[in-house]
């Protein structure tokens, strides 16, 4: 029985990394940019939230705001943040450099930007683990001897539905079959009259939307923020990505619960360091034999950096 | 030399090695973002080997380096199945491993750490660093420097050239590996104590960020890099986080202004030219 | 006739279900200069590629000096004496002119000259062997440059350059005048005259045809992956397989 508790952990686990690691995905499907930033912009959604709701805005303006407007304006900064990356890191690379061997350039800009955000969040509020209330943390839900929490259970579907959305939203829209079309062949997609540079910006708003919304279940579920909180959840929500397969978005979700699921059972049957040698060894083994992952393209990401 | 002056001194020996270790990967045209697993083992390795053994400090320190180079020799294989986004994956996969293992086992001393006997000083340190940033520019300006480079720009035509790409790529990597190990060991030496959360994914980071912010055209690049990036925090001396954040900020301007790194080749070719002007090899139509 | 230096017999490649070389068989003969011309898209590059190992072939053989090619990995070919150039110009981007042409050196060098500071020596006899032949061509005052900046003709011809300095038996050279003016398509034409009179062989892919009359005096043509004609340089005008792949059939003869 608590092997199948830890199997339901272990999904809702996952149900966090999913969103993260769509995120990393699409950037890398569509722009075939590794962006290092996308763990900081989910732990920029959970501090703006935390520190809004506690202190409320900024210079005095108002007094503390609820959790969820609260959220809500972390997410929004989630979006800023991957807009100002956008800026000085992937439109500055693709106006100066068309050239493969300059690959490495935003991902390098990417990680001075996970800096920036992470340290500035550290000057703002210290390193300390912040408790953020919401009214449903203790919710639980006991059937057939399960402890399933309600919020993690309301989390794992705003996930999935959340995907499930972008998904359709790539199949069937004209802004979907344009980002599709720029993921499989750049240059054609050109050609056919796809406006790249008005497509990038939009990548990036939605990664910062998926960084976000992650970010506020997180922050939701656990009922603690803290400013190393991306850098777990975006070391393991990379993980899913590659193991679901770079560019799948069904990959990172399927990738997203293995990772989950690898770690809960790797804690269940050894221990809590265990979970770095199963997860990134998992990770490893599968690279050699499907270098693809699960679900992904060839193609993607085999250029030189 | 004052205390602070000399371990100052010693960190940046410390981190040029290991710079290095990572640039002769990238010069020839491979990512790794795996540098701390393979400090940790050159570190590790030399802890097991000063306690067991009771060798000279010297042979410790060459086994260390060694360790590193078999296994970055051994992990080339199969990372070098991989391309791309997925060999920077791969290795950063690697380096986790390495830390996951380390935590696990007892006799590494799991997240507690190990305790070193043995000690060394900057007398020691300064003189290696010194020896491998020659001997990398020596190696830079052989054959085997030209074919690394080759392959960086491109594998396919090198190999028609006659360079045995593979070889190069895992030479490059057991090389890499031993530069990393020997900064392990140096690091582990000066300290007296190892521990596993040292060697996390931000030195990963940050190595690489040395190597490719300095710029990975020419042997220059580390040396300038790590330099800049551990001397420049030390003369900020402002809070931790501040220096991180304005690390940040120097890294996203530095990619928008110098994308190919600080050092370049055309900008060495031009300050050569300025300083011996009778030697400008741009015009200078029959040789010397 | 001694024995050919390169022959190919039923050579064979597809891709992704698409024949792209159909069964192709000819020989080059020693010493002599010999055009590889055709439509585009007719395989002539995928040719090379496959002569060259870039590739490895579906059936056939692919005999280098009697030696088959089949299990000699392409870095080791350069070695035995089959140098190219390329269509699409690959030279090292961040390498400079005289480092490009040294890689050329590179299958030549021993142990000893792996290790030996090139760079640091100034007047060592490969740069000097390097120099040299780049001034052959004209191309003394650029050594020191980045073989970005240069114009497309001059890179072309230091693709040809270093080619040269692995010291080859037979040339490969995939469109060498193409993009170069009238008089630099003469010299190149002089100094690849030149070159075989030193007893390299040339195999060249051109569309240029009176470069190719000037130049060699055996053609081989193919259509759609296959040998439509084989023979000296003078019957190709008359060859009716060879007017109907280049003109339609109004050209062959059968025409309405």
């Amino acid at each position: 029985m608590l092997l199948i508790q830890q199997i339901v952990n272990g999904v809702m686990l996952g149900g966090i990394y999913v969103g993260v690691a769509v995120a990393f995905t699409l950037t890398i499907g569509v722009l075939n940019f590794l962006n290092f930033t996308i763990p900081t912009l989910f732990m920029l959604t959970g501090m703006v939230g935390w520190s809004l709701s506690f202190y409320g805005l900024p210079f005095g303006l108002s007094g503390p705001v609820p959790w969820a407007l609260a959220l809500g304006l972390g997410i929004l900064a989630a979006i800023a943040g991957s807009l100002l990356v956008e800026r000085f890191t992937y439109r500055y690379f693709k106006a100066k450099h068309g050239d493969a061997t300059e690959h490495a350039i935003p991902l390098v800009s990417s990680l001075g930007f996970l800096l920036i955000f992470e340290y500035l969040v550290l000057i703002a509020h210290g390193s300390d683990p912040r408790g953020f209330a919401t009214p449903f943390a203790d919710l639980d839900w006991r059937v057939a001897g399960l402890v399933i929490s309600i919020p993690q259970l309301v989390s794992l579907g705003v996930s999935l539905a959340i995907v499930a959305a972008l998904s359709v939203m790539l199949r069937r829209s004209r802004l979907g079959r344009a980002l599709r079309a720029t993921a499989e062949k750049p240059d054609t997609a050109v050609l056919m009259g796809v406006d790249v540079g008005r497509l990038v910006p939009v990548v990036f708003i939605l990664t910062g939307l998926l960084c976000g919304l992650a970010g506020a279940l997180f922050a939701v579920n656990y009922g603690e923020v803290n400013p190393y909180m991306g850098e777990t959840v975006g070391t393991k929500a990379i993980a899913g990505m590659v193991i679901g397969g770079l560019g799948s978005v069904w990959g990172a979700i399927a990738g997203g619960l293995i990772v989950g699921l690898t770690e809960t059972l790797s804690i269940h049957f050894f221990d809590a360091n265990a979970t770095r040698i199963t997860v990134w060894g998992l990770l490893l083994a599968l690279l050699l034999i499907r270098p693809q992952g699960l679900f992904g393209h060839n193609a993607i990401g085999k250029g030189k950096f | 030399m004052s205390g602070y002056m000399s371990g100052l001194l010693v960190i940046l020996a410390i981190n040029v090695i290991f710079a290095y270790g990572i640039f002769v990967t990238a010069a020839a045209g491979q990512l790794n973002l795996g540098g701390a697993g393979f400090q940790a083992i050159g570190a590790y390795c030399c802890a097991m080997i000063a306690e067991r053994a009771g060798l000279p400090i010297w042979a410790t320190i060459t086994l260390a380096t060694l360790a590193g180079g078999a296994v970055g020799f051994l992990i080339a294989f199969p990372i070098l199945r991989t391309r791309g986004v997925y060999m920077v994956l791969a290795t950063f996969a690697f380096a986790e491993m390495v830390a996951g293992i380390i935590l696990n086992s007892e006799t590494l001393g799991g997240a507690m750490g190990l305790p070193i006997s043995g000690y060394i000083e900057l007398d020691t340190v300064l003189p290696v660093a010194v020896a491998v940033v020659l001997a990398v520019f020596y190696l830079m300006s052989t054959r085997i420097g030209l074919a690394m480079r080759a392959v960086h720009d491109d594998e396919a035509v090198a190999n028609l050239m006659g360079v045995h790409a593979r070889a190069v790529q895992i030479g490059c990597f057991a090389l890499g590996g031993a530069l990393a190990g020997l900064s392990g060991a140096l690091y582990a030496l000066y300290y007296g104590f190892v521990e596993a959360q040292v060697f996390n994914a931000l030195l990963s980071i940050f190595v690489l960020l040395y190597v490719l912010i300095g710029g990975t055209q020419t042997a220059w690049g580390p040396l300038v890099g790590a330099t800049f990036f551990t001397l420049v925090p030390e003369i900020l001396r402002i809070g931790e986080d501040w220096r991180y954040f304005i690390f940040g900020v120097l890294i996203v301007v530095m990619m928008i202004l110098r994308p190919e790194g600080m050092i370049t080749r055309d900008m060495l070719d031009r300050i050569w030219a300025r300083l011996a002007p009778s030697r400008r090899p741009a015009q200078d139509p029959k040789g010397v | 006739m001694s024995d050919p230096v390169l022959s190919l017999t039923a050579v064979s490649k597809s891709f992704g279900g698409v024949e792209v070389l159909r069964e192709v068989t000819f020989d080059v003969a020693p010493g002599s200069r010999h055009a590889l011309i055709g439509p585009n898209g007719a395989g002539k590059t995928t040719l090379f590629n496959v002569i060259s190992g870039v590739f490895p072939i579906d059936a056939g053989t692919i005999r280098f000096q009697g030696q088959d090619m089949a299990r000699i990995p392409s870095r080791r070919r350069i070695g035995l004496g089959m140098a190219r150039s390329f269509q699409n110009i690959r030279l090292m981007p961040h390498l400079s002119v005289i480092e490009n042409v040294m890689l050329g050196q590179h299958s030549q060098a021993s142990l000893a000259g792996l290790f030996a500071p090139i760079g640091l020596m100034p007047r060592s006899s490969a740069r000097a062997r390097a120099r040299d032949t780049l001034a052959a061509f004209g191309l003394e005052t650029f050594p020191g440059q980045t073989v970005s900046s240069l114009p497309y003709g001059v890179r072309k011809k230091i693709e040809v350059v270093r080619a040269l300095m692995a010291g080859p038996k037979l040339l490969m050279l995939d469109e060498p005048a193409a993009g170069l003016n009238t008089a630099e398509t003469a010299a190149l034409r002089d100094f690849l005259l030149e070159v075989a009179r030193t007893g390299v062989t040339l195999l060249v892919v051109e569309h240029d045809m009176p470069f190719v009359n000037s130049l060699c005096e055996q053609v081989t043509v193919m259509n759609f992956g296959a040998v439509i004609y084989d023979g000296p340089a003078a019957g190709v005008r008359e060859d009716a397989a060879v007017l109907e792949a280049y003109l339609g059939r109004r050209g062959g003869g059968h025409a309405a």
